[in-house]
């Protein structure tokens, strides 16, 4: 409502009052007006314009030409991309190890989602209920938000260290003698776990703010008449409480699976995608082509498949929020 | 619960037997609400004071089967050597490009953010779509291109490069959320301005800029956060220029050296590499809050 029409219709009235207008030649003023309301917005855009075009949008269309082709190191000094169709795409499909990649990015980004969902909601109705020192501890939940991700991934590291790690001490202390020197890093799942420990670590706590903002908007009046009825704690949350912040679960559940689905920096601290490939990810296979193999087709193909799927999740999160007075 | 007692006249028939019942159940859940409380903020809190603990152990306190809780004597010599040697180094390389990230993207989403904010301009819905959606993009997919298109410009491992592919994901993220402050400040102060005669120009410079100034200094923190944190394109960037790696490439190529890591020092060095960005957040975290809440559930 703030803007050009508004403003252009109300500039003439106040032009006719003339004690509150320094009176100007009428020819100066349109063309002052026109350039307030036309190049003036045009000048201030252009910078974020310029950036957001051309190191967003350029790049990706540019990826998306590089996966036509079988760009490799020599490409690169020559500039010659040989145009190969659907050959990478179709690499993608048939290698067995890439399909594992795709599998196990798939399941364990959803499974990091249901942990920082079920967390996060946990810690959103702790800190609603008035606990003593609810404020200390909200802060103290945000901290690991805040940390670098490579910071989190090493502390985590270095607390799963398989001799002098601590959780090995804490497990191997209340009698689970097993994890006594276990290597977490040596296997597919453990060595996952222990990544999805610092992915939860970090993610929970932005899931449980929303939630908490949305539980403070569950009215007073509700809970009390659930409770005047005779509703215990779980069927408030259970009956009450999650059809009431279903809409905000649902962008939080598509936020963390964009968030999840292209992790890279916890991956590539804890094991680079080893051993022996176990625990790559497509982000940690993509720039493994890239980088280390040089293969900037396939890696380009791979970005690109990445691209598709998360711009699908990402539509469906534009479409949950379609109706939102931010876009007016 | 006393008040569901006192509303049902059947329950009133044995108070007192039903009232213990009632409240050492209270205090069995009161009971579990805190020790829940305490696990929560064990498990966010300790790596905190694990990491900082580790950094300022002797030695031989590090490497032990059981672990020592409280160092014989706190060791501050580490934070000495990484500020003076090699780490000194990736951390200003670290700093000159967050600081250059954050001085162009945010002072390009001051006027960008404003006319979002104020102009109905062409095709604006599909424009802050865009700028939405760019922040959900997954990095590698710009990575590839950018890469390339520094390479053939000679600026890999170079600090203008590192900057402007920074601009890369920091641009869509503060625009959106500058828009955001700028659209909380009444227009009324700018049309009351222009009416006495100040241009569009001036009514922003005098009029909006002075009242969005703790907007910018929070988007710079948003902005700060994610260049600071940056990983892939710096690792990416610096593969064949160490003296540029900024801190976290650094810190990372150091445990890789070789698995007998120095802990103590990696530790101090993150430690380091944490402060300012949760000392940013403790400063800012009420605004922090409620522009991300605002940023990311509301679009």
């Amino acid at each position: 409502m703030t803007d050009l029409q508004r403003s252009a219709s109300r500039a003439p009235t106040a032009g006719t009052a003339p004690g509150r207008r320094r009176p100007s030649g009428g020819g100066g003023r349109s063309w002052r007006q026109r350039f307030d309301n036309q190049l003036l917005p045009g000048l201030f855009l252009a910078p974020s314009a310029l950036f957001i075009f051309g190191l967003t949008v350029w790049p990706v269309l540019q990826t998306f030409r590089m996966s036509f082709t079988s760009a490799d190191l020599r490409s690169l000094m020559t500039g010659e991309y040989e145009f190969i169709g659907l050959e990478n795409f179709v690499n993608i499909a048939t290698d067995s190890h890439l399909r594992v990649v795709f599998l196990q990015t798939a399941i364990f980004g959803i499974a990091c989602v249901l942990a920082t969902m079920v967390l996060g909601m946990s810690v959103a109705l702790l800190l609603n209920t008035r606990l003593r020192g609810h404020t200390m501890l909200g802060v103290l939940v945000m901290l690991p938000w805040a940390v670098p991700a490579v910071a989190g991934s090493i502390v985590w590291q270095w607390m799963f260290h398989d001799q002098y790690g601590i959780i090995n001490w804490a497990l191997a202390s209340i009698g689970m003698v097993g994890f006594d020197g276990f290597p977490w890093f040596n296997n597919r799942y453990t060595a996952f776990f222990a990544i999805g420990m610092v992915v939860v670590w970090q993610g929970f706590p932005f899931v449980a703010l929303c939630l908490l903002a949305g539980l403070k908007s569950v009215s007073g009046e509700v809970l009390e008449a659930a409770k005047i009825d005779g509703a215990g704690p779980w069927q408030t949350v259970r009956l009450i409480i999650m059809p009431i912040l279903k809409p905000l679960i649902l962008v939080l559940v598509v936020i963390s699976t964009i968030w999840n689905f292209k992790i890279f920096d916890q991956v590539y601290v804890m094991t680079r995608g080893g051993p022996a490939r176990a625990t790559e990810v497509l982000a940690i296979t993509t720039w493994r082509e890239a980088f280390t193999q040089h293969d900037f087709g396939l890696a380009a193909a791979l970005a690109v498949a990445m691209f598709v799927i998360l711009a699908v999740i990402t539509a469906l999160y534009l479409w949950l929020i379609r109706d939102d007075e931010e876009f007016e | 619960m006393s008040r569901v007692t006192s509303v049902n006249p059947p329950v009133v028939e044995q108070p007192p037997r039903r009232h213990r019942r009632v409240r050492s159940r209270r205090v069995v859940s009161r009971v579990a609400l805190y020790l829940a409380a305490l696990a929560v903020a064990v498990f966010s809190g300790f790596p905190f004071l694990w990491m900082f603990l580790t950094s300022i152990k002797p030695s031989a306190e590090i490497l032990t089967a059981v672990p020592v809780f409280v160092p014989s004597e706190p060791i501050f010599a580490r934070y000495a050597t990484i500020i003076t040697g090699d780490f000194g180094l990736h951390l200003r390389n670290s700093a000159v490009v967050t600081a250059g990230t954050v001085l162009l993207s945010v002072g390009s989403a001051v006027m960008g953010g404003w006319v979002l904010a104020r102009f109905r301009i062409p095709l604006r819905r599909y424009l802050l779509i865009l700028v939405l959606a760019a922040q959900m993009f997954p990095m590698i997919v710009l990575l590839i291109p950018i890469f390339i298109l520094m390479r053939d410009l000679g600026m890999l491992g170079s600090y203008p490069g590192l900057i402007i592919a920074y601009l890369s994901f920091t641009t869509p993220l503060v625009l959106w959320i500058m828009r955001g402050f700028f659209r909380g400040i009444p227009i009324d102060l700018e049309e009351a301005a222009m009416i006495d005669g100040a241009t569009r120009a001036q009514a922003f410079r005098r009029v909006v800029l002075p009242l969005a100034l703790p907007g910018i200094a929070a988007t710079s923190v948003f902005g700060f956060n994610a260049a600071w944190n940056e990983f892939m394109f710096a690792l990416t960037f610096t593969l064949n220029a160490p003296q540029r790696q900024t801190l976290p490439v650094a810190l990372v190529q150091f445990i890789g050296r070789d698995m007998a890591a120095d802990w103590g020092m990696i530790m101090a060095a993150s430690v380091l590499f944490t402060l300012p960005v949760v000392l940013f957040f403790l400063l800012t975290h009420r605004y922090m809050t409620e522009g991300l809440v605002a940023g990311a559930t509301k679009g």
